[in-house]
């Protein structure tokens, strides 16, 4: 039982959206503006729990002195100090704002910037030639990072038209096979869960 | 007049919004053909079999060796919420990694940026662990929900993959930007990585730094692929069926297209 009723729901929560979306009626009785204020309740109900779950987590590092329990700290002060000044001050407030603006773009910039680094390394890994695949992937990945940069232009007048051409024609051909597979697949995914065939976020053990 | 209420659109075949009605019988189609397809299966009658597909066939290789060095295996479903198709296709994975995991004593550590998500994957784990009768060897504090933050997640991955060095990285699910951060530290420190997700942004970065990658809706197969079940299989035919039917189509447009005799066919896909 405790596995059938959320397959019920799921069945008819996902059939309901579906003719909400396709249909006149549907569209009249905005079911899925009403369902969204569900969604947001049990996400705010989660994030609660998932934060609970951290501090109790970091706690037992602190309180059992584990290594680098100096950063449990660090993080119990920020997330909970965030949200007592969030209470008081509201997501408008000035202190709030200023404390947010100074500290999560500035560090989510930062990893950010990291990833160019990191594209460095693995083209170094994928540019080698070791075999025929990869050697037609050096080719075409110099062709299109040349034809794309001035100097490449400055080279060979023909290597910006060979990139676009690259970009146009073979690889827009791929990305769209690709892309069109990618949707059936999702649309049958959707539909598995719909017609409970696929359980496994239910646990496939016996009730 | 400037103020007056917008037109009701005219229904299509009386009960279609407009512009929805090919949507709406493409996913009756496909539905039909699953039932199908899987009634087929289920009846015990002969149904395709799925082609190998090596990153699938390696999630046992890769346990086993984290089992070997006596290390973690890492387990990221990406950043997408539970309504994303990659999420769902990823939970069958992840539970038979969880049932591989427990089986063998690996530790597993699982890690989440949506909270949500995190909920229905500790579940999942739990069952897992339930299901080869070691419920005492799970631990709710290596099912982790780290921030809500894409860059905050990434961030605390890459933390607990350098002071940790698990020695199997898997990452099924939807990822983005952070992609080459976690693959690339992963094969930094050596890890056995095999990944799948169907963002073609992100699928030449695993390729480039996983040793398997599931191509597209191949993630999609997984469930059906690792459970062997003759009812899923059906599905992933019908699935296929489809896209064969989308190629005719895609090619009989094509040909109308190029004979310009294409405008009916346009007025009949506009509706």
């Amino acid at each position: 039982m405790k596995r059938t009723i959320p397959l019920i729901i799921t069945s008819v929560t996902a059939l309901v959206l579906i003719l909400s979306q396709a249909t006149m009626l549907g569209r009249k009785l905005e079911i899925p503006k009403i369902l969204d204020r569900y969604y947001l309740l049990a996400q705010a109900g989660a994030f609660m729990l998932g934060s609970i779950g951290r501090t109790r987590l970091h706690l037992q590092n602190i309180i059992r002195r584990r290594e680098g329990y100096a950063y449990s700290i660090v993080l119990l002060v920020a997330l909970w100090g965030f949200f007592i000044l969030g209470l008081f001050q509201t997501s408008n407030g000035r202190v709030y704002q200023w404390v947010f603006n100074a500290t999560l773009p500035h560090l989510e910039s930062t990893t950010f910037a990291v990833i160019a680094f990191y594209i460095a390394s693995a083209a170094y890994r994928a540019f080698r030639m070791r075999n025929i695949d990869s050697s037609i992937l050096l080719i075409t990945g110099a062709l299109v990072i040349l034809g794309s940069v001035p100097i490449g232009e400055a080279m060979w007048k023909a290597l910006p038209s060979i990139k676009t051409w690259i970009m146009n024609v073979p690889n827009s051909a791929v990305q769209r096979g690709l892309q069109i597979c990618i949707r059936v697949g999702s649309f049958a995914v959707a539909l598995r869960v719909l017609l409970a065939l696929e359980r496994a976020h239910v646990g496939r053990g016996s009730d | 007049m400037l103020f007056a209420a917008p037109a009701t659109p005219m229904p299509v075949l009386g009960i279609f919004y407009p512009g929805e009605t090919a949507g709406f019988f493409l996913i009756f189609m496909l539905g039909l053909l699953i039932y199908v397809f899987s009634r087929r299966a289920g009846t015990g009658k002969r149904v395709p079999s799925i082609r190998k597909i090596p990153g699938l066939e390696s999630i046992d290789e890769a346990i086993g060796r984290a089992t070997e060095m006596g290390k973690a295996v890492h387990y990221s479903i990406g950043i997408g919420g539970v309504t994303h198709a990659d999420t769902i296709a990823s939970w069958p994975i992840l539970e038979y990694v969880a049932r591989t995991c427990a089986k063998y004593d690996t530790k597993l550590v699982q890690t989440n940026r949506n909270y949500l998500v995190y909920g229905v994957c500790d579940e999942i784990i739990k069952q897992a662990y339930v299901a080869v009768g070691k419920p005492e060897s799970y631990n709710p504090n290596d099912v982790r929900w780290y921030s809500d933050s894409q860059w905050g997640y990434s961030t605390a991955v890459l933390g607990y993959m350098n002071r940790d060095k698990p020695s199997t990285n898997f990452m099924f699910g939807s990822f983005a930007a952070e992609t080459l951060l976690l693959a690339e530290a992963g094969a930094v420190l050596g890890c056995m990585q095999i990944a799948g997700t169907t963002n073609i942004l992100q699928i030449p970065f695993f390729v480039a730094t996983c040793d398997y990658t599931l191509l597209g809706e191949e993630l999609y197969a997984a469930s059906a692929y690792i459970s062997k079940d003759p009812v899923l299989v059906g599905t992933v035919v019908a699935q296929d069926i489809m896209k064969m039917l989308i190629a005719a189509v895609t090619l009989v447009g094509g040909i109308f297209a190029t004979f310009k005799a294409d405008k009916w066919l346009k007025n009949l896909f506009a509706k």
